[in-house]
């Protein structure tokens, strides 16, 4: 029994190994090659770099603006993920509290526009931006990805709230605590671990999105990071080094980020998706 | 207290802030886009015209917008069963492993965190350099293939770069369900003589049902806007071979005779389609779910 | 513990953001104030252009910072100049996303065959009275006039056919075709040595519509004169020209492999360095080509269809040129910029560094030798101007011929489904 169990182990070692190999595969072949010059790169592409060429990041660097783009996109998400957070938590707290018919048609007008393809209202959206002075703005950008983000927040802060039980804030309410006051002070910090769900998925969303920064943001000095990879795309379009390099400073600060709270992440993402 | 007295005010109070951010930059635009849909506004010119249910009409008879719908369809087919198998198949040998849980499940969902711009052109390198380059030098020709241009073999790739950025994300989820099976159930039926497919089959899968509604929701529903992939390696081509019907409304709004109201009753179809089958679908598993 | 960690670190962020975001409100108040106070200091003013050339982004850059100085030693005004560069695929969703709103670029970068389309929407200024109009050499300028009214500043102009590699067509005593048996003749002796003779880049759609660029142009101009009429009155059919894929399968089934996999620039970098001996590509490529391999000598070549010289013609047209929106919120600005970019003493210096053609009385650099040779055609008459089809059956034509070269489509497929796209967009317009 115990051998079977060995080799079993053994079998389902290997087919993860080779699993982990195919999926950081492309990752390894764009860092290997990131480092080459062109002329070894076209040479050969599966050897490792005979010298590193670190100018290529210097160059890449420069172009793409990097410390610049990193904190527009860093000022992006933080913005947007946190409006997003206040405005569903309250929304999804009250909503969930109170038993109305207008509490019951908020939640589905929240809850339906889930599945509008993006396609669809990019232009008219893109007209509303204007008219509110937000193109360039990241603030005003932050606004859209809340408004575009807030129904799916208030789905699980709804589906959250629902777990706690309310006689906390029946007792708050007698000791003569406010609406609000009962919201920040007993609420909010009950709510910490789908709070953190959801800073999660959003932060990535809003790191990784590019359509609609692509047409908010015209001025290349408030251009996210993707943004600024885009356009050195352009720019060195038959220069895969410049292109490969660009790729991994595109990429490196999620990584970095997901190197170090890798735990909350992974949960968080499951909580999500099973709570949604 | 008024709260007591006035429910639906403090409703209205507290939803305030979010009902305004979604309705001017969701609601609003989706509202307007379907007026948009029954225009033939072209998307540059000053003026446009109302054309009633003619750009729905004309939909019925359009040869490759209803092709990219097929493709679509393929797509998502191959896509929601590969994909969960995958995840599946993953999310058990780790969960097998006495040992490493936490450094597969890192690996395996890197992937998810990279955004799939750069993830596309990563693998445009592969598919373009570094497979050819083992073609050529190690002789392994099964590698010789029109990875982009051949309408066959680009499906092919489309379908890789899109497993590998979707697994990991599926992956988690069916850790985290398998995690809450609880081991003395599975004991208890090995100790009854079951083997240990008939305990996956018969304990297990049962018990994770909830978990495989969402992942087939979830790819279901990602898998029909499918765009950046796409967009990404072969930009619908070559000719429209595989356009999804996301990437067939973005060239009819933006490339070519620019029609943007025509484009925009295209992407109502889309919701609509979407709409009915995620409500299909989770209809049934939800039936399924409760038999089981 | 790091979860507490990553909440305060989200937190003091938010804070530094709404500190950083009170700052700097405040602080353009100060600005604000201060023009307005002493009417010594500089006037502002803003000047938003987009384009659709990234490849040639430090020139342009440079340009801009150029008569930013310019502008401030001569008229007193302080100007920034926000120039976007979105890469090319995605521009014409940019531009006309920005056109739609209220806030279109004072000037933008379009296709010439394009302005027809942008004019009717009323988003193009006519320059016909500026200072530029009168240094555009008369042959390009046709090409961005409507009705005699001059719309575009040209950028890009060029009489282009087949590239080819001088120094292989040498090596095996070649000279440039002037007929279809030629061309098949030249075809042969590469291969022979086994040289591939045509480079074949499909990737993006643009590059394969270069064959029916030439070739339709060729056939236009040479034999069916009323074709192209006659297809916008619906009363001609690709039938007629079916002729033109004889050299398009004679160049597809003489070049390099894996054209799908390969981009427009990747194929002027492997051109450049030798690995096939021609390349349908218009005189644009030069500037990757020359930077790849700067030793290559470049020669063009009209493409030959038939055995009929007289359809052997070089194309000339106008590709980028730039357009000033008639609201533009800074008009004079935008127009001082439009001649600008015609500059008697600037402008041959920013042509030459971008490798663009003369096309203007300012210029007065030397043209490349590739240009050159292209040029005798025009001299000898034997050029026609690019044929201004719709741009959804550009496109279409761009996807039939990679699914051509893949194999999915035959000939007639072709010509019933160009058809069909042709009627459509004339129904539309």
């Amino acid at each position: 029994m115990s051998t079977k169990r060995r080799i079993i182990h053994t079998l389902v070692y290997i087919f993860l190994v080779v699993g982990a190999l195919y999926t950081l595969f492309p990752l390894l072949m764009a860092l290997m090659n990131s480092f080459k010059t062109n002329g070894e790169l076209l040479t050969n592409v599966i050897s490792l770099p005979s010298k590193f060429h670190f100018e290529n990041y210097a160059r890449t660097f420069e172009k793409m603006k990097y410390l610049h783009s990193l904190v527009n996109t860093v000022l992006l998400a933080t913005i947007s993920v946190s409006l997003m957070i206040l405005f569903s938590a309250l929304a999804g707290w009250k909503i969930c509290r109170t038993k109305t018919r207008l509490s019951r048609v908020l939640f589905g007008l929240f809850v339906f526009s889930m599945l509008i393809p993006f396609s669809s209202i990019m232009i008219p959206l893109y007209k509303v931006t204007l008219a509110l002075h937000m193109k360039d703005s990241i603030i005003g950008l932050s606004f859209v990805y809340a408004g575009l983000g807030v129904s799916m927040a208030i789905f699980l802060y709804h589906g959250f709230v629902k777990g706690i039980p309310i006689e906390l804030e029946e007792a708050a309410s007698i000791d003569g605590s406010s609406d609000m006051q009962t919201f920040f002070y007993i609420i909010m910090p009950l709510l910490k671990p789908i709070t953190t769900t959801i800073c999660i998925t959003n932060v990535l969303w809003v790191w990784n999105d590019f359509l609609l920064p692509l047409i908010v943001l015209s001025n290349n000095k408030k251009y996210t990071l993707l943004l600024s990879t885009n356009t050195l795309f352009g720019q060195y379009s038959s220069d895969w080094t410049a292109i490969l390099s660009a790729l991994i400073l595109a990429a490196l600060p999620v990584i970095v980020f997901y190197a170090l709270f890798q735990k909350q992440i992974l949960k968080g993402i499951a909580d999500g998706a099973v709570k949604g | 207290m008024n709260n007591k007295k006035h429910p639906n005010r403090t409703l209205l109070i507290f939803c305030a802030p979010a009902l305004l951010v979604y309705f001017v930059f969701k609601l609003y635009p989706a509202i307007s886009g379907i007026y948009y849909s029954l225009t033939d506004w072209n998307g540059i010119n000053k003026t446009f015209q109302i054309v009633g249910l003619a750009n729905f009409i004309e939909i019925f008879k359009d040869e490759y917008f209803w092709n990219s719908v097929a493709f679509t369809l393929k797509y998502v087919v191959v896509i929601v069963v590969l994909a969960n198998v995958a995840a599946l198949t993953l999310a058990v040998a780790i969960e097998s492993l006495p040992k490493y849980k936490g450094l597969f499940r890192t690996i395996f969902y890197m992937p998810n965190m990279i955004s799939m711009v750069i993830g596309g052109y990563m693998w445009m390198f592969i598919f373009t350099k570094v497979l050819y380059y083992m073609a050529d030098n190690w002789n392994f020709k099964f590698l010789d293939k029109s990875w982009i241009g051949d309408p066959k073999y680009s499906f092919i790739a489309i379908i890789i770069v899109a497993t590998w950025g979707a697994v990991g994300y599926l992956m988690i989820i069916y850790m985290a369900a398998l995690q809450g099976v609880s081991t003395e159930l599975k004991e208890a039926a090995t100790l009854d003589g079951a083997t240990t497919w008939q305990v996956f089959w018969k304990v297990t899968f049962p018990l994770i049902g909830h978990a495989v509604t969402i992942c087939i929701f979830w790819a279901l529903n990602s898998g029909f806007q499918v765009f950046d992939v796409i967009y990404a390696l072969t930009g619908g081509g070559p000719g429209r071979a595989t356009q999804s019907v996301a990437i067939n409304i973005y060239e009819e709004a933006f490339k070519g005779n620019i029609r943007y109201g025509y484009a925009t009753a295209k992407s109502t179809v889309l919701f609509l389609i979407v709409l009915v089958v995620t409500m299909l679908q989770l209809n049934i598993t939800r039936r399924r779910e409760e038999e089981l | 513990m790091k979860l507490k960690k990553l909440l305060a670190f989200t937190l003091s962020g938010i804070m530094m953001l709404s500190l950083a975001a009170c700052g700097s409100s405040a602080q353009g108040e100060a600005v604000a104030n201060d023009t307005g106070a002493t009417a010594e200091a500089p006037q502002e003013a803003e000047l938003n252009i987009m384009m659709s050339f990234p490849q040639y982004m430090e020139q342009w850059e440079g340009y801009c910072r150029q008569f930013e100085e310019k502008m401030l030693a001569e008229k007193n005004i302080k100007v920034t100049v926000n120039l976007e560069m979105p890469s090319s695929d995605q521009y014409e969703t940019i531009l006309q996303t920005r056109l739609t709103g209220e806030d279109a670029p004072d000037l933008f970068t379009l296709h010439s065959n394009n302005i027809g389309t942008y004019n009717k929407a009323g988003n193009l200024y006519d320059l016909s009275n500026e200072e530029l109009a009168g240094k555009i050499y008369d042959n390009v300028k046709e090409t961005v006039s409507v009705d005699g009214h001059l719309m575009a500043v040209p950028i890009e102009s060029q009489a282009w056919g087949v590239l080819y590699n001088k120094d292989i067509f040498e090596q095996y005593g070649l000279t440039p075709p002037e007929t279809l048996s030629d061309l098949k003749a030249i075809c042969d002796t590469l291969n022979e040595n086994d040289v591939t003779p045509f480079m074949l880049a499909f990737q993006e759609q643009w590059v394969p519509q270069l064959m029916t660029g030439l070739t339709l142009g060729d056939i236009v101009s040479g034999k069916l004169t009323d074709w192209l009429d006659r297809m916008y009155k619906d009363e001609g059919s690709y039938d007629e020209v079916r002729e033109i894929f004889d050299v398009i399968d004679l160049i597809m089934q003489n070049g390099t492999d894996r054209a799908m996999e390969e981009g427009s620039e990747a194929g002027s970098a492997d051109f450049a360095n030798g690995k096939a001996a021609m390349y349908v590509q218009g005189t644009w490529a030069a500037n990757t080509i020359m930077e790849t391999n700067p030793d290559m000598k470049l020669g063009v070549f009209a493409l030959p269809i038939n055995d009929d010289k007289n359809c052997t013609l070089v194309n000339l047209s106008t590709s980028t040129t730039l357009a000033v929106y008639p609201d533009s919120k800074n008009l004079d600005l935008a127009l001082e910029f439009a001649n600008y970019v015609l500059d008697d003493e600037d402008s041959s210096a920013l042509f030459q560094s971008c490798s663009f053609n003369p096309l203007a009385s300012c210029h007065n650099y030397e043209s490349a030798s590739w240009v050159d040779e292209a040029s005798k055609y025009v001299a000898a008459g034997k050029a026609y101007q690019d044929l201004v089809l719709p741009s959804s059956v550009t496109d279409e034509q761009g996807r039939l011929l990679q699914e051509y070269y893949v194999g999915s489509v035959t000939v007639d497929d072709i010509v019933k489904r160009l058809d069909k796209a042709f009627q459509d967009a004339n129904a539309l317009n």
